[in-house]
């Protein structure tokens, strides 16, 4: 079963309420057979109520007719309607007056009886139509306010057609006085015709004479009525005449005023239609911008709109200097111009020594101009107007005229809003670009970010005699700390960890650049005679490290770093310190916690033989249970809110209260320790942390 | 931070008042860059008011470290604040330039 619209309903009540209103107009006049005579009088208002309601509530519910600003279009549809309406009355009319002439026409006439019926439904119709028509009109640019206002003024014409069902007695003063005050509101609204101002001239003459049809068809109406009401031939009954009298006033009265206005509008309709043209080429302007449009393109519309809105003869666009990087415009634009004019004006135009750009020239008689002489003997006024911001110079703009006086102060302003429009544009591309470049490094950025955390060790050095944990976090989407593990053949272990100076993309480059270095140096050496030669020292780690910095280094750049070659055979390590943060240390034997304070140069400061003399390899024999805590200086010099630095001491005695738990605990309660001191400041270095806690071996399995 | 100059026949002296971080490290680095500055025997550095160094910090003094012993131009450090110092001999930098604790030992230096 196909759905039926909603609306469709009004149709079949309208329809049903009219069949009614037929049965009960012809049981007035001669007896029909089969059919009752004299129905009551509430049936027929009640019916011609109902089918009222529902022809209009049909054409309520009917979507949207205003598409856009289309005025003329919805005006020519009510005509059309209205027209097909007037022209079926007239052919009633003709039928009934043919049928008339064969037959008596004796008072009850069935014919005249059905005539009137349809012209009725008819003239409803078209009412409604009207009423709904003037709704679109009147609450075009209307708010909210307006759109309740207009359904209070529905409802009110829906309570008139209540009014005549009952048969109370109203004081004649109050029907009078409410019936003035409806008829003030219907008038109140006909004052909404703001959509006359967006008519063309030519839409404005349309407008006009179709209102002047649909006034024509409410008459035409309104008088087969009267006469039809009046006409002894038609038992009359009562109608609906509050309902129609309303609807009938305040249709006729919008339309006149409409009319009124639009004829009124008529004589300045030309310089509003001017006006419109501006606002146009203004709005096309910003909405080529919008769009994302190229340069030469808002140079072009620029000059056209310029040309139109100024009336100028002849114009030129010149380009701005070689020297204007921001400019898109090469070759000049012409309009309408001789070589030899164009080369006058080029030889005149040049901007005044100290400034890169011109100053407005506005003459308007030019046989009288100093400046220009008799170079332009063709024309009489020009314009010369420079497109310019603090910063660019995005070339002139040139009207010629052979009016004296063309460029009044109105074409002034106008161009002077153009122009401004125009340099507007030009920022807002530039800015677009920037933005894009902006969001370009961003992504670079997340990019580089993503590459450095795959430089950090992923899997962590596992053995059954040591436990590692780390944390590290970069200041910036990138940093400047680096660490890195490598088992060696032997059951060692060696560890480097390591900052390099300032911050962002340059640090991160070379914390790659040293990750590189520390596997190319820890390398099996195949010529080495002892074992012990096999794999570089600490100190001879830190040398060739320095010595491979040397020329990839900024001169103002260093590096620090620690190395520790950890062998459990030995059961102890050797260390260099290359001006990184001291390591500390917990002794299990002495059950004492302190610094290694061992001396070491950093990498980069010196870049000659002579840094083989700051750096030094210690020694030192671990015992099970001892805890290695290695860290960059974004941890001791971690900020609270008064500007403290974090220390040595208070990581010291962290170590001190927690060297029995596992090194992943003893990292999480150092890290958790340090994010308590400084909460709520922001990260100013990168932060990284290693905790390393030696373990008697386990048996192997 | 502040950077004032006090310039006498062969002996230029620096002043730093603040922080000396990677902002202030060009206005440091500008001075220390000029080229007259190699007409002086020394340059003094006044740390009194030196606050904080950064790693920019101590690059501008490690970039010129060089071309002042080049030039044969004392570079000497003078009433460092304990935590200063503290960021020089982490660094290693103690054993390669020169930190006394009075500007008289400077003069003498």
């Amino acid at each position: 079963m196909p759905k039926v619209r909603p609306t469709a309903w009004f149709l079949v009540a309208a329809g049903v309420c009219w069949l009614v209103l037929l049965l009960s107009t012809l049981s007035q006049g001669q007896p029909i057979p089969g059919l009752p005579a004299n129905w009551p009088r509430w049936v027929l208002l009640l019916a011609q109520g109902g089918f009222a309601a529902a022809v209009f509530m049909y054409a309520r519910f009917q979507p949207e007719p205003l598409a856009g600003q289309n005025f003329v279009g919805l005006l020519r549809r009510l005509f059309l309607r209205g027209l097909g309406l007037t022209l079926g009355l007239g052919a009633l009319v003709g039928v009934e007056k043919l049928t008339s002439q064969h037959t008596l026409s004796l008072p009850g006439n069935t014919t005249t009886a059905v005539v009137y019926t349809i012209a009725l439904a008819l003239f409803m119709v078209f009412l409604a139509q009207t009423l709904y028509t003037w709704r679109s009109l009147v609450n075009f640019r209307g708010g909210a306010k307006l759109r309740n206002e207009w359904t209070v003024f529905e409802v009110l014409l829906g309570l008139t057609l209540l009014l005549q069902l009952f048969t109370w007695h109203i004081p004649d003063g109050v029907r009078l006085g409410s019936g003035i005050a409806l008829g003030l509101f219907g008038i109140y609204l006909s004052g909404h015709q703001r959509w006359i101002a967006y008519l063309t001239l030519a839409e404005k003459w349309q407008a006009i004479l179709l209102q002047l049809g649909v006034l024509g068809f409410t008459v035409f109406f309104l008088l087969y009525l009267r006469g039809a009401q009046t006409d002894p031939v038609l038992l009359v009954p009562a109608t609906q005449s509050s309902f129609l009298a309303f609807n009938s006033f305040f249709a006729t009265f919008y339309a006149m005023a409409g009319l009124l206005i639009t004829l009124f509008n008529l004589p300045v309709a030309k310089v509003f239609e001017e006006r419109r043209a501006e606002i146009m080429s203004l709005q096309q302007l910003s909405q080529i911008i919008q769009r994302g449009q190229s340069v030469p393109e808002i140079y072009k519309i620029l000059f056209s709109s310029a040309i139109q809105t100024g009336k100028a003869d002849a114009a030129a666009l010149l380009p701005p200097p070689a020297s204007e990087s921001a400019s898109g415009l090469l070759a000049p634009l012409q309009h309408q111009l001789t070589a030899t004019d164009f080369a006058a004006l080029s030889s005149v135009l040049v901007p005044p020594p100290g400034s890169s750009y011109l100053p407005e020239i506005v003459e308007s008689d030019l046989s009288r101009s100093p400046r220009f002489g008799t170079l332009l003997p063709n024309y009489s006024s020009i314009v010369v107007m420079p497109l310019h911001n603090k910063v660019h110079n995005y070339g002139t703009l040139v009207l010629l005229s052979h009016e004296p006086y063309n460029f009044d102060s109105e074409v002034l302003s106008i161009l002077h809003a153009f122009t401004a429009q125009t340099v507007l544009s030009f920022e807002n591309l530039q800015l677009a670009q920037e933005a894009l470049n902006n969001q370009r490094t961003q992504d670079e950025l997340r990019i580089a970010a993503l590459v450095q955390e795959r430089l950090i060790p992923r899997q962590l050095p596992t053995d059954d005699w040591f436990e590692v944990a780390t944390y590290a976090q970069a200041a910036k989407e990138v940093g400047g700390d680096f660490y890195d593990f490598l088992h060696l053949p032997g059951q060692k272990l060696a560890v480097l960890i390591g900052d390099v100076s300032g911050k962002g993309v340059t640090a991160a480059f070379h914390t790659a650049q040293m990750k590189g270095i520390f596997h190319a140096l820890m390398q099996a050496n195949p010529l080495a005679k002892k074992e012990r030669d096999r794999y570089p020292d600490p100190h001879r780690f830190m040398v060739q490290a320095n010595e491979a910095l040397t020329h990839c280094l900024e001169r103002s750049s260093f590096i620090t770093a620690a190395f520790y070659l950890i062998d459990y055979q030995a059961g102890g390590f050797s260390f260099a310190r290359a001006g990184h943060c001291h390591t500390l240390y917990y002794h299990s034997i002495q059950e004492e916690v302190s610094y290694f304070r061992t001396e070491g140069l950093g990498l980069g400061i010196i870049r000659n033989a002579g840094y083989e003399k700051h750096v030094k390899t210690q020694f030192w024999d671990y015992n099970p249970g001892d805890v290695m805590v290695i860290y960059t200086d974004g941890i001791v010099e971690a900020r609270d809110g008064e500007g403290n630095e974090y220390g040595e001491e208070r990581l010291r005695q962290m170590l001190e209260q927690c060297f029995y738990q596992t090194a992943a605990e003893i990292n999480e309660e150092i890290r958790h320790d340090v994010q308590e001191f400084s909460r709520g400041q922001p990260l100013h270095d990168d932060q990284t942390l290693l905790v390393i806690k030696f373990k008697a071996a386990q048996p192997h399995a | 931070m502040k950077v004032t100059t006090h310039p006498t026949a062969d002996t230029l002296t620096l002043v730093l008042d603040g922080e000396l971080d990677a902002s202030s490290a060009v206005v440091l680095d500008a001075e220390l860059n000029k080229p007259e500055i190699v007409n002086y025997k020394k340059v003094l550095i006044d740390c009194q008011r030196l606050s904080y160094i950064s790693s920019a910090g101590l690059g501008v003094f490690i970039s010129h470290l060089q071309r002042l012993q080049d030039s044969d131009v004392k570079l000497v450090f003078f009433n460092m604040q304990e935590k200063v110092f503290n960021v020089f001999e982490i660094l290693g930098l103690d054993s390669l330039m020169n930190i006394v604790p009075t500007q008289a030992e400077a003069q003498a230096a």
